[in-house]
Formats: C-alpha cells, structure tokens, sequence
C-alpha cells in the first residue's frame, strides 16, 4: 500500500469539507474493511482518506421513531444494527441477515453507510433494504437529500453519489402488515459471500399476498427488482402453482451474471427453484 | 494531488497507545495495518494470513472489542486499549487456553491465538452458549488443521470451568 494522509474529522460539517469533488482519490470511509482491501489489491490508492469514526455519536445509533420507522445512522456498526432491539423488532429480517453476513470481527467494524455506498452487487443488506422500502439520506455541504436505496445503485460498484457527499442515515418505513425474508444461498461456507440473494417483502393478510417486492443480489451488476414476478405474487394466494410460476417469471427475468461462486445458467436454476421458497419464508415471517 | 509531494509528516503519525496493560509508542504509516505494528513492538501473535479478515489469524482486541488487524489501519488505535494473545496479567494461563490443550484443539497452532481470542470474546457475550452459538461465531476463524470438533468441545470445556 502506498502512503497517503488520513483526516479523523470531529465532525459530519468538518469531514463534508474534507471532501473533494473532483478528486477520486479523496474518501470518507466507517470502518474501512472493505477500503483496505481494495488498497490491499491495489485497485484503489488514495492520496487522502478521511476516518468517520470520531463524527458526532448521533451518527452510530438506531431509533425507532413513533409512526414505527427506523432510523439508523450510517456510523453503525453492522453488530450495533443486529443487536439493536428496534432493528429486532421492527425489522427482524435485517438482524437475521446480519447472523451470516462476513463475521464478529467485521461486523464489529463495518458500517451500515459503508457497506451501502461501498455498493459491491454481491453485499446482503442492499436486496433487504430495497424489499423493505429504505431510504438513504445524503449529506454534502450544499445540504441533504434523501433517495431510495434502490435508487442509490446505479452500476457495478457505482452509485449516485457525489464526491463530496456521503450517506448520514438510513430509513426504514414502518412495515406494518409485512413479512419480510431473505434467502442467501452460498456454495462454501455459511457465511461466504453469496452465490445468489433473494429478498422479499410482502403485505399481506396471512392468505392473499396484496403487495410484494422481489429483489435478487449478488448475481447483476447492482440489486435488481423483478417487477414481473411481483406482478405474479400481486393478488395470489402462494399455492404450488403460483410460487412455481413465480420462480418461472423470475429465471425469465433475471439476466444473472456468473462469477466464481457460480455461472450464470446455475445461479438462474437458484433463482428459478429458490423465488417460491423465499415467498414461503416471507409469510411464516 | 500526487503521492510523491506528500511529506512523511502528513502520511505518518507519532502514536501512543495502551499495549496489554503498558504503555506503547510508535512512530507508524497510515498505509501500516495493525499487524505490522504489534510486529514493530516484538508482538507476533497476531498473524496476517489471509489478509482479507476472513480466517481470524490476526484477530487483536481493540478497545474491548475483537478487530482484524490485518483491516485495520495502525495509525487509528492512537489512544486506544490494545490487547492480543501476548496480553496475561499473571503469567497464568486462563481457562480458554487450558481448554485448548486439554481437549487437543490445536495441531500446529498457527491459528490458535485467534480462536483463543475470539473464544474469550464469545464467553463475554454467550457464558453458556450452544452448538449454534460457537459455530457462527467461530465462523470466521479458520483451522487449516480441521480441529473444529476439538475446538467446539475446547470451547463447551472453557465455558464450564469459567462456571466453576
């Protein structure tokens, strides 16, 4: 790794005009796990990184606000947001897609903001918080902004923000009358990064599915929603018949890009047998 | 901005930090991970192995909580309570080492002072855990040796002595 400066900004205001917008080489980063590797590999080498850590502690915390909406600040570390009752309660699908999400140690560093502006298609939280509806909001000294996670992800590690601007907080809308699941499928370990990951939400009364989000990660180049298979799901009851339908829409869908962790035409089969089982697993939620 | 016109006094940094129990000072690149600068304090057991903080080798305690040293930038413990498998107050071992080699959780011990530390932090969280418990939090700790059956046990033994 070659030398470069490191800013440990007291706060948001301070580190905002640390920032350079027309210097690729200048980042903001929370715990830096997924920045050292890149610095590791030599695909990234920056002439000045800023360190979020020591930013006002509003910005490593979970509220739940009273309409049932989540507040989370970007600072907080992904073991903070699996530990956090609100999180537990109010969307226990984030808590258990933490449990096999990297590991302790990672978790115990990394960032919500980080691990969604670092927008790696194969991270697990992005496909979850887009089926629950999530927003970012973004600051920059011009002021804040606040747009879907979906609308976050424009490419392969590519996103909507600018260089001098950075995520503050996410929001999770109240999911009242939802069930939410998602199914990560590995070819390794547990915990390996994921093959294929399928997130969805539903609202629904326990029978019939009134609503449903479906967004697969890990094998497109960002988070996809398939609009076709939430069209198949829109007003069902999730008999064989429709779930089987359902992972049909979904293989035609989805153009899957193969990696190592397995080729295209796999990780379509996944998708095709693994859409029903998701739905399945959203309503015993 | 270019690499080459940076000075070292903006790419390093004098630190001083807390080093099992003592005080430490160190004069450290930004681009130095944590690894390399217990290694710089005649400390190597803490190992970089993968690199990439999936197999625990380098697994060091910052602040009370478990980091990979390997992903961490050395210049940030400045201040910080550092602690690695080096750290004992009396000389002694402790119940989870003891574990260790009474159920023979180990054959080269390369990754052994990670599993050892992890292990300490596990009993905090979990002092009775399950099966389960151990096996997600262990689960990124690697034993290229395959002792996973004698580590599970190693840890149920040291979570029973801790008790007694």
């Amino acid at each position: 790794m070659n030398p470069f400066e490191l800013a440990e900004p007291r706060s948001l205001k301070a580190a905002l005009k640390l920032l350079d917008a027309g210097d690729e080489s200048v980042r903001v980063f929370g715990g830096g796990t997924a920045l050292m590797l890149m610095m590791k590999a030599g695909v990234f080498q920056p002439t000045r990184l800023i360190s979020l850590r020591g930013v006002e502690s509003r910005y490593a915390r979970v509220t739940a606000a009273k309409d049932g909406s989540l507040h989370i600040g970007a600072l907080t570390t992904l073991t903070t947001l699996g530990r956090a009752a609100a999180v537990r309660s109010k969307a226990p699908v984030i808590a258990g897609t933490l449990q096999t999400l990297s590991n302790v140690r990672v978790r115990n560093v990394a960032t919500l903001g980080g691990h969604l502006a670092h927008a790696d298609p194969h991270m697990d939280l992005p496909p979850v918080l887009i089926a629950l509806d999530a927003q970012v909001v973004t600051a920059a000294t011009a002021g804040l902004r606040t747009l879907a996670v979906a609308d976050l992800f424009t490419g392969y590690y590519e996103t909507a923000l600018a260089r001098n601007e950075l995520i503050s907080e996410v929001i999770v809308p109240a999911q009242t009358g939802r069930r939410s699941a998602y199914v990560k499928l590995t070819t390794r370990a547990a915990d390996d990064w994921p093959t294929l990951g399928i997130a969805v939400s539903l609202q629904t009364d326990g029978r019939v599915i009134e609503d449903a989000r479906f967004v697969v990660g890990a094998a497109t180049e960002k988070p996809l929603r398939l609009p076709s298979v939430e069209a198949v799901l829109r007003g069902a009851t999730a008999d064989d018949a429709v779930l089987a339908r359902a992972g049909e829409a979904a293989a035609a869908a989805a153009e899957l890009v193969g990696d190592a962790r397995g080729s295209a035409a796999y990780k379509t089969e996944l998708l095709r047998v693994y859409a029903g089982r998701a739905v399945r697993k959203a309503l015993a939620a | 901005m270019n690499v080459t016109k940076m000075s070292m006094s903006t790419t390093h940094k004098n630190i001083s930090f807390q080093l099992n129990g003592r005080p430490a000072t160190a004069h450290a690149g930004n681009h130095q991970n944590l690894v390399e600068l217990l290694q710089g304090q005649g400390l190597f057991g803490a190992r970089e192995s993968c690199g990439q903080g999936l197999c625990g080798c380098c697994t060091v305690v910052v602040n009370g909580t478990a980091v990979s040293g390997c992903l961490t930038m050395a210049t940030l413990v400045d201040g910080a309570d550092v602690r690695t498998i080096e750290d004992s107050a009396d000389g002694q071992l402790d119940a989870v080492q003891r574990a260790f080699i009474d159920t023979g959780a180990f054959q080269c011990g390369f990754c052994t002072p990670g599993f050892i530390l992890m292990t300490r932090q596990l009993l905090e969280e979990h002092p009775d855990p399950t099966d389960d418990e151990i096996r997600h939090y262990l689960a990124g700790n690697l034993c290229r040796c395959a002792a996973y059956t004698e580590i599970i046990k190693a840890v149920r033994l040291a979570a029973q002595k801790r008790k007694e």
